[in-house]
């Protein structure tokens, strides 16, 4: 076995939470049960992939076995890295058939044809989506195997997530081998980032919960559900605001959890508007400012400023627009007519 | 004289029988009339008897002790609000149902598939200026721009029925190929592969012949994407194969064509599918 992928599979065991490490094995199918029976897995870390390697060994691992062993790792622990997301274009109205096995092969073939030190491994799961790891290497070097890119692409979507590596220069290749693979003609990056997997894909597929108005009972009605039949000395003397409040953040937000986002950013690029008599600037140019909101799970967040008290319902559509939108970067200009400021599109 | 005393008490007989007539007749419509009363009195107390059984017999469901001649307006409101709801129940369980916004109209599609209820979609549409599509929850791999692009402004009824067709079908292919897998699971070889609209199903499945296994690999194609049939299948197996299994192929495949997935496999599964 090749020493590079002997210590590249230490190296992958290493990273992973030791009560996770058999069922990842198992997850793995490389090693036999017999052969996992052999290793104590209560033992350190270090010990545990040293019996893994040494049985890897035993197996003759190449590096297409690693590399699902590493594409597994990424699948259960995704928010380890930043996703983006790119929406892909095309000008034919006609349905796909889209054929998995034709896909990889068009996709191996292009991006093979611009650089031939790829390593390229791919992983189907249940719910349609395709797991691709690259490798990167050079024109004169091998795959380095700690420089990876990862796509995540659902079939007959227009949107890949890409969690790049520090190579940006591969990115145009990556994407266009995506373009052709897919039968798309055109990518773009949309303005969408996260480390929460799930909730771009939630946003982007629309699978988080937004509160449409039917006749039909929806099965979870919370409603009334206050705990004010506590105590009656206690008298609610805000009711009608508090019920209003929490009547405008359901229609904005829906009932469901929110998809998971660490920031917003807003990048102003408006005039400063100041009483004309102070007339603070000299010179009339725009304010340049970046506001950044930074949260464990900003949506949540932004959805309880109201109820707390500490910002007004409804709030800003700046901030609620995110998840229809699909971005979380914004740029905000002058309204060429009007005072205010207008999103870019 | 005499004739006029005569005539004066004629005269007197006269008045007396006349107010003894008039007495007489007084006192006829006075029993009468009393009979009346005795009557009404006693149908009175008929109808007091039935609503005391009726409400003895309904305890609890409604409250009103009314006359149950005329319902009370209690009554008539929850009668209303019962039957408004019914219908609609009724449209929601046609699959297209809407209600008015304050900008347009909410629409939701409800899917099926051979009397199972699947997944509802909404679409809140604006309609000033012009009609178009706010938000929605249709999956990204229906083509709902295409579909909006060609329908929605010219004939909004067509837009839904096609949408309709399209949600339809595709969680009528979804679901064969989940029954499929939760099934029939036995009999399939290795993964399932599938995409997103489930218009492509390529796996591997078990077949007897002359008491051996024998292993058909089939690919079917769902060209018309309203449909939940496929529109090609292709089995193949290994090139020496005994000439009974070309058959059983062909059958199969007609059988694929016209029968649901998960229907098939139940009928292979119950026939034994031995061919000897």
């Amino acid at each position: 076995m090749d020493e590079t992928v002997a210590e590249y599979i230490r190296r992958t065991v290493l990273k992973i939470p030791r009560d996770e490490i058999k069922a990842m094995l198992q997850n793995w199918g490389f090693l036999s049960e017999t052969q996992l029976q052999t290793i104590n897995f209560r033992q350190i870390k270090e010990s545990i992939s040293q019996d893994v390697v040494q049985l890897c060994e035993e197996n003759s691992a190449d590096i297409k076995q690693a590399a699902i062993l590493d594409i597994i790792y990424n699948h259960i622990y995704p928010n380890k890295r930043v996703w983006s997301v790119y929406q892909m274009k095309k000008t034919g109205e006609e349905m796909e058939f889209f054929d998995l096995s034709d896909f990889k092969k068009k996709f191996k073939r292009r991006l093979r044809s611009a650089l031939k030190n790829v390593t390229i491994n791919f992983r189907e799961y249940e719910d349609n989506a395709i797991w691709i790891r690259i490798a990167w290497g050079t024109p004169y070097t091998k795959p380095n195997q700690y420089k990876t890119s990862y796509v995540v692409y659902h079939s007959q979507t227009p949107y890949v997530f890409i969690s790049a590596s520090v190579l940006k220069s591969t990115l145009p290749l990556l994407c266009q081998a995506l373009v052709f693979a897919s039968n798309y003609h055109d990518i773009r990056e949309m303005e969408l980032r996260s480390h929460s997997l799930n909730s771009l894909k939630d946003i982007v597929f629309k699978r988080y919960s937004q509160n449409f108005q039917t006749y039909y009972p929806r099965r979870t009605q919370e409603r009334n559900v206050s705990p004010e039949s506590a105590d009656l000395r206690i008298i609610q003397e805000n009711r009608n605001e508090k019920e209003r409040i929490q009547r405008v953040n359901r229609e904005v937000f829906g009932d469901g959890p929110q998809p998971k986002l660490e920031f917003a950013q807003y990048k102003l690029e408006t005039m400063f508007k100041s009483d004309p008599k102070m007339d603070v600037l000299d010179k009339k140019e725009p304010f340049r400012c970046l506001v950044k909101f930074s949260s464990p799970d900003l949506l949540e967040s932004l959805k309880s400023l109201a109820p707390a008290g500490m910002a007004d319902a409804p709030l800003s559509p700046l901030l609620t627009c995110i998840p229809q939108k699909a971005r979380n970067y914004f740029k905000i200009r002058e309204k060429k007519d009007f005072a205010g400021s207008f999103v870019n599109p | 004289g005499v004739f006029a005393h005569l005539e004066m008490l004629e005269a007197q007989a006269h008045e007396a029988a006349v107010k003894q007539e008039a007495t007489e007749q007084q006192e006829e419509k006075l029993a009468r009339l009393k009979a009346r009363v005795q009557e009404l009195r006693r149908q009175r107390d008929e109808l007091r008897a039935k609503v005391d059984l009726q409400q003895k017999g309904q305890l609890g469901k409604e409250g009103s002790s009314a006359d149950p001649a005329q319902p009370s307006a209690r009554a008539v409101l929850e009668w209303k609000t019962k039957s408004v709801k019914a219908m609609l129940q009724v449209f929601h369980l046609t699959g297209i149902s809407g209600k008015l916004t304050k900008r347009g109209v909410c629409f939701c599609i409800s899917t099926a598939y051979e009397g199972t209820y699947l997944d509802s979609y909404h679409l809140d549409l604006l309609t000033k200026p012009e009609v178009r599509i706010h938000r929605h929850s249709v999956p990204i791999f229906i083509p709902l721009e295409q579909i909006a692009g060609k329908y929605l402004q010219a004939d909004i009824r067509r837009f839904f029925s096609v949408l309709s067709d399209h949600l339809n079908a595709y969680v009528g292919r979804r679901y064969q190929a989940d029954q499929l897998q939760e099934h029939f699971s036995d009999q399939i070889e290795g993964t399932l592969q599938r995409n997103s609209l489930c218009n492509l199903l390529v796996f591997n499945y078990n077949v007897w012949s002359e008491g051996k296994p024998f292993l058909f690999n089939v690919r079917l194609l769902y060209g018309d994407v309203c449909c939940s049939l496929p529109t090609e299948v292709v089995i193949s197996c290994r090139v020496d194969a005994p000439s009974p299994l070309a058959e059983m192929a062909a059958a199969h495949s007609d059988l694929f064509r016209r029968v649901a997935l998960h229907r098939a496999f139940r009928s292979f599964r119950s026939a034994g599918e031995r061919v000897d």
